[in-house]
């Protein structure tokens, strides 16, 4: 259990994957003019993460490693997180039109998300368990949907701000991303 | 070798088979949604944004409900075909007048005003516009850098290599809009498709005159083009000293594009191709 909450932690706020690992910076940059947005992306995210770990982790054990081609999990990941972002997609369309709607353009946007792939990688790097693979997705969403969610306030607040012309929207962006970044560094000693 | 490769493609199959086997067995038809998966097959799906919704799809969901939202904001390649165009009004049950709705762009511009200074800076007019009103000496003139052509979906504008200017294609021109949002310098506006005559000049500033100090073909408020429309097609604005122009009165006869001085107006229903300026 304790296993679990570091990895848990450790990905929501010191290894954080869009602010020290530098994953997922295109919706960072992209989804983060708007609270409601940024916050759906996020949640999409999470999901399309958790579903992803549990996947990989099953082709990891029971194909990639009885017959010894680890090397391949790159293409191997890809496509299936591909076919899993397509099955949701249709899932929740014909099931659930509300949801649909909610998430909107972001599922398929999703696909070549290099936070999902990384995930999946660093949980096939770090060897986790069925559980700690889980944890590891759930952190790393969660950790995704927080950065995305204070970095849309911000620029929702510098949208009214009198900042310099040359300064106004992605430079200004780009500053307050680097500060954030800054404040995030200071977890780095908690675990 | 062989089992690896095997086992690689037994994961791709199965992947595939997966998305087949949900396709399939998951319920088709949505209850609530017939309405919006039969005007989504009309739509044309290429997702270009310009109605204002994120994809087709959105933009089918909206017209489930409320049809009236067609006229305030259509889908522009629908407005082009008129096979889609009559499947679309069935289907919502309402009728359109097609030729009132259908936009073309134009960009006020001729392109002739002289360049002041080299610019070699990030290659989009966004960035050149930055610096003095662009590299034109006509603060209002087109870059030529592309913005627009680079937006449009249907490959409809081009730049005139010889004059710089970016020039429509009025044929394949939809009039979806996108690059009116995208000129740094607000040149290009949505016109009637039925637009007649086109004034190529965006000089804003009356006391100056634009075709004596910044460029050879700017208007130069001479009046002449008002005072040769022989069907009172053309009425001068005396707020802007610009003519203004009624496309039911005019009858193409082109006098007044004859006597312009400056060549400031031109015939904007000959549609002006890439390969009339590009010999093949």
């Amino acid at each position: 259990m304790n296993e679990l909450i570091t990895i848990f932690l450790g990905l929501v706020l010191i290894n954080n994957f869009v602010l020290v690992r530098f994953l997922g910076l295109c919706p960072f940059f992209g989804v983060s003019k708007k609270l409601g947005s940024a916050v759906s992306m996020g949640i999409a995210v999470t999901l399309v993460m958790t579903l992803a770990s549990i996947a990989t982790w099953v082709i990891r054990h029971y194909i990639l490693t009885p017959f010894n081609i680890e090397y391949m999990n790159i293409i191997i990941y890809i496509l299936v997180i591909a076919t899993l972002v397509q099955i949701t997609e249709l899932f929740i369309k014909r099931t659930n039109l509300a949801l649909y709607n909610a998430f909107g353009i972001y599922l398929p946007l999703i696909t070549v998300n290099c936070a999902v792939l990384g995930v999946t990688l660093i949980e096939a790097a770090e060897n986790y368990s069925l559980l700690g693979s889980v944890a590891a997705a759930l952190g790393g969403g969660l950790g995704f949907t927080l950065v995305l969610a204070m970095m849309s306030g911000i620029r929702e607040k510098l949208e009214m701000a009198n900042s310099p012309k040359a300064m106004k929207g992605v430079p200004i962006a780009f500053l307050t991303a680097m500060l954030l970044g800054l404040a995030f560094l200071g977890f780095g000693g908690i675990i | 070798m062989a089992p690896i490769i095997g086992v690689l493609a037994a994961i791709g199959l199965a992947c595939g088979l997966i998305i087949y086997l949900v396709y399939i067995k998951v319920p088709q038809k949505v209850k609530g949604l017939e309405k919006t998966e039969e005007l989504n097959a009309i739509l044309p799906g290429m997702n270009c944004g310009a109605c204002g919704y994120p994809g087709c799809f959105a933009y089918a969901q909206a017209l489930t409900a409320d049809p009236e939202l067609i006229t305030k904001k259509p889908c522009a390649t629908v407005l082009q075909d008129s096979e889609s165009l009559e499947r679309l009004e069935k289907a919502l049950g309402i009728t359109l007048d097609a030729a009132a709705m259908l936009k073309k762009a134009l960009i006020h511009c001729n392109g002739n005003s002289e360049t002041i200074y080299h610019y070699s800076g990030v290659d989009t007019c966004k960035a050149a516009a930055q610096l003095l009103s662009g590299y034109k000496k006509c603060p209002y003139a087109c870059l030529g850098l592309g913005d627009c052509v680079k937006v449009c979906p249907e490959n409809a504008i081009f730049i005139d290599p010889e004059k710089n200017v970016a020039i429509v294609d009025t044929e394949k021109c939809t009039g979806c809009g996108l690059c009116v949002a995208e000129c740094p310098q607000n040149l290009i506006e949505l016109v009637p498709a039925g637009t007649k005559v086109a004034f190529l000049c965006n000089y804003k500033p009356i006391r100056d005159i634009p075709g004596r100090e910044k460029c050879d073909f700017g208007c130069i408020h001479c009046r002449k083009c008002f005072k040769a429309c022989e069907y009172e097609a053309i009425d001068w604005n005396k707020e802007t000293a610009l003519p203004e122009f009624d496309q039911e009165k005019c009858t193409l006869c082109l006098k007044c594009i004859e006597v312009c001085p400056q060549n400031t107006l031109a015939d904007f229903t000959k549609a002006r191709k890439e390969a009339e300026l590009v010999p093949a």
